[in-house]
């Protein structure tokens, strides 16, 4: 085996499959430490559209003879402009009569009503070792017009993702992109497609919401963007579950605002007047848009069981401890999460500690187990707070999933407890005027208010949280606060804001209700509430959510948890605030240390009013097997950390110290983005066109009550 | 008189033509400071006969102002990746890039070879001058060897 080691050390570390530490011999000059990617980009053969309708009010001109059938089509306006361009296509079925308002007589196989978009696919690859994993994402953009366009297409990511490396694409040609300051980044990008080379961006708009632009993309052409990000697994009720989402849901911004993401119909721009905006398509049209994902699970443990319920998967079991799972191909349009769990042997589950060691120091990762003595304990009786959103993205099935699980949790309910519903959408509304006993008649009382509940309108979250949290607290019982949506809105910030004011004795529950939720919120909410967050999708039986989460606070939970960090040296450890400890629901602790001995580690804590500990013990036997993902990650925590802390009391020296850890770790954040451009060659031609790449709305969410149009 | 005329005619078209000319000097600093304009720069190692498997290579402008706004691979398939760059030295826009390649000798690049491609955008009207230093170079068992680096500005169609 060759080994090389450069010397002065920094560059950023990045996970592959295939990764290498070289040391090289004579090392009279600095070290520099690497690990390299080794993988290729795959390409799919270029697929050209089929042929448009024309433009209302214009004859079409197909003109043929040069492989191109051709039409005049109005791409959707940029500002005052309007440019033309030509689809080009191997077919020529069109359906010149379309004449239908909006659909832009349309750029599209009428008769299928697929859509041309300059996205073709997007191509997964992750692997988890533990419960870290890594993840490369290719977005295969082209052009299947006859002029230059810039692509514009916002989407998802975990919120936890550490996004740290960026690659542009050109045929064999791969060009690296360039963490920059966000401002700095986007005046590079402006200058290049200004200048005519071709130029990708990637920003944050949200911490689960990213747009990836793509300048001068010349007719016929192919770029890929490759994105590689690192994150943490959650650990639900005994699971391990890989998330990746695949689709933004439409979401709800206030009145007035305009920094949020707006919804509006395909070819709609400016219509929300937000400053971001996700265009969807219409019912009846698809795009070529589709993708495919390939896992490879390391859970180092046996693992018991798997699944995946949201999408058709080909599982196969490598050894006890490894499984590959990829995507069915029949299953590949992009409109809903794909969430795959597995779980490891029962007595096999235990608080673990991940370290790593590099020039910069040592880091870890801890994942801290409530103490299984948690189970004998009873809980207090409770003042359950539902809160249901009926604004019009629940229309349909999500409601329908909701009100089950609240008619579960309506009936888990004990004697001596008391219960509350609220609804809410553009307004709040609630069952009564305070809390009911838990008594038969008023459960009779609240399923029937339930079943009367209907979804329309916006949705007016701080509405829910104002009827949920400013009322006087019964110090008799612990009150939880259940929050039952999609969270489909734009402005997390003053929602996550007003639940840190308001929050007082209460715990807030967060259920994602959906396909395609948004996590980023629902999982804040929870972290704000200090409670926990759980998902449901439209496919999955409602009761056994709300029966898990009762199980859960039937047990007190741990609180004041405090770390003795032993012989080691501790610093910086995110969440900085350790959350309250459930059953079944640990907690991800990271760090920074230093000391090179091994140490016991002590979690201690209260539970109805009796000390627990937990000891794990801190070896540095796997010193040597790097965690290379470990600083990533924890940047990425501090990241969130400091973005969380400029929610809650806005400071101007915040996100100049997120830039910092962002620029020093190569991450994604809102203050950085990523820039690459070919400087090698100007494209011809005139200034492009911008085209937003037009997603499906998420499987089971309604279209009319969710999406903006004229 | 008709001399007079003439003169005058004369001084007017000097006028008019120093005028303009003085315009499109005093016009012409204006532009250049705004002008920004994208360079190709290619990075080449010289391994002489000794395949080569590593390097690692410190660049950056003297004067001017230059942003680097892409790092690409080299021609050889050894060194096709784009090489990893270190972000702090990135943030005061110096360049230190590193790649391997763990390929046998016969796969490995001898001689001169195109290793990266550095895309720069360059501000302002001073003509940047670049530096350029081979760290270190390693051949395919891990030992230094004696290689040089030059760079070359690519003339872009």
């Amino acid at each position: 085996m060759t080994h090389f080691k450069f010397l002065r050390a920094s560059l950023p570390i990045l996970a592959s499959r295939n990764r290498l530490k070289l040391l090289l011999s004579g090392g009279a000059v600095a070290g520099l430490f690497l690990l390299l990617l080794l993988q290729g980009c795959a390409k799919a053969p270029c697929s050209l559209t089929g042929l448009p309708a024309s433009r209302p009010g214009m004859a079409p001109s197909f003109l043929g003879g040069d492989g191109l059938a051709r039409c005049g089509v109005p791409l959707p306006p940029v500002g005052t402009e309007e440019i033309w361009v030509v689809a080009r296509g191997d077919r020529s079925e069109t359906d010149i009569s379309d004449k239908t308002p909006g659909s832009g007589a349309l750029m599209a196989k009428i008769e299928h009503k697929e859509v041309p978009m300059p996205l073709k696919h997007t191509d997964v690859h992750a692997s988890v070792s533990g419960y870290l994993g890594s993840v490369e994402v290719i977005q295969q953009f082209h052009n299947p017009y006859s002029s230059k366009i810039e692509a514009v297409y916002v989407f998802p990511l975990p919120h936890n993702a550490a996004v740290n490396e960026f690659i542009m694409t050109i045929g064999d040609r791969r060009i690296r992109g360039i963490i920059r300051e966000r401002a700095e980044a986007e005046q590079i990008y402006q200058e290049a497609k200004r200048q005519g080379y071709v130029a990708a961006l990637l920003t944050e708009e949200r911490p689960n919401i990213f747009t990836q632009s793509v300048a001068n993309i010349e007719p016929g052409k192919e770029i890929d963007v490759t994105i590689k990000y690192f994150q943490t697994l959650d650990y639900v009720d005994g699971w391990y579950e890989f998330v990746f989402p695949m689709v933004v849901g439409p979401r709800f911004n206030p009145p007035g605002s305009t920094n949020g993401i707006g919804a509006v119909a395909r070819g709609q721009r400016g219509v929300s007047r937000q400053n971001r905006e996700v265009e969807y398509l219409r019912p009846d049209e698809r795009s070529p848009h589709d993708i495919s994902l390939k896992l490879e699970v390391e859970a180092g443990v046996p693992i018991e069981q798997s699944e995946c319920r949201t999408h058709q998967v080909i599982s196969e079991a490598v050894s006890p401890s490894r499984m590959a799972v990829s995507l069915n191909p029949v299953d590949n349009l992009p409109n809903k999460d794909f969430v795959f769990r597995y779980r490891v042997a029962g007595d096999r589950i235990k608080s673990a500690l991940v370290t790593h060691r590099d020039e910069r120091g040592g880091f870890f990762s801890l994942m801290l187990y409530p103490p299984q003595e948690m189970k004998e304990l009873r809980r207090q009786p409770l003042e359950l707070v539902f809160v249901l959103d009926c604004s019009g993205s629940m229309f349909g099935r999500p409601l329908e999933q909701a009100k089950a699980a609240i008619e579960r949790g309506l009936g888990l309910l004990q004697p001596g407890d008391s219960f509350q519903l609220i609804t809410f959408s553009i307004t709040a509304s609630q069952l009564g005027a305070a809390p009911l006993e838990a008594t038969p008649e008023n459960v009779q009382r609240g399923l029937r208010y339930l079943r009367g509940v209907r979804s329309e309108g916006g949705t007016m979250m701080i509405e829910g949280i104002k009827a949920a949290l400013d009322f006087p607290h019964d110090p008799r019982r612990l009150r939880f606060v259940c929050f039952l949506t999609d969270g489909y809105i734009g402005n997390e910030i003053e929602i996550l804001g007003a639940i840190h004011q308001r929050l007082g004795a209460s715990r807030i529950f967060s259920f994602g209700i959906g396909s395609s939720v948004n996590r980023y919120l629902l999982d804040h909410m929870a972290k704000e509430g200090r409670g926990a967050v759980a998902y449901l999708g439209l496919k999955e039986n409602a009761a056994p959510i709300m029966e898990a989460f009762f199980q859960r606070i039937s047990h007190p939970a741990m609180t004041e948890v405090a770390v003795d960090w032993g012989g080691w040296h501790v610093t910086e450890v995110f969440p900085r605030e350790l959350p309250d400890l459930f059953v079944g629901r640990p907690v991800i602790l990271t760090g920074r240390f230093a000391g090179g001995q091994d140490t016991t580690i002590r979690v201690n804590g209260n539970a109805a009013g009796r000390p627990l500990q937990v000891l794990i013990p801190a070896t540095l036997r796997d010193a040597r097997a790097t965690h290379s993902a470990l600083p990533g990650v924890w940047a990425r925590m501090k990241i969130a950390d400091l973005s969380q802390q400029l929610v809650h009391a806005p400071d101007p020296g915040l996100p100049e110290a997120i830039k910092k850890v962002a620029l020093d770790y190569s991450l994604m954040s809102a203050f950085t983005a990523f820039v690459a451009v070919d400087s090698s060659r100007q494209t011809e031609g005139a200034k492009g066109t911008t085209v937003p790449v037009a997603v499906p709305v998420p499987e089971g969410v309604n279209y009319d009550t969710t999406v903006e149009e004229k | 008189m008709r001399t007079a005329s003439r003169i005058a005619s004369l001084v007017i078209l000097a006028l008019v033509f120093f005028g303009q000319a003085a315009g499109l000097r005093a016009q012409q600093p204006a532009d250049e400071e705004g002008r920004s304009r994208f360079r190709t720069i290619d990075i080449f190692v010289d391994s002489r006969s000794t395949p080569l498997a590593a390097y690692q290579i410190k660049f950056a402008a003297t004067n001017g102002v230059v942003k680097i706004v892409g790092i690409e691979g080299g021609e050889s398939e050894a060194f096709r990746q784009p090489p990893v760059y270190d972000p702090k030295a990135m943030q005061q826009d110096r360049l230190i890039i590193a790649s391997f390649s763990t390929a046998s000798a016969s796969a490995l690049p001898k001689g001169k070879t195109r290793v990266a491609t550095i895309h720069i955008l360059v501000s302002g009207k001073t003509e940047p001058q670049f530096e350029l230093k081979l760290q270190t170079a390693g051949d395919s068992r891990g030992r230094k060897i004696s290689a040089q680096a030059t760079f070359e500005e690519r003339k872009t169609p």
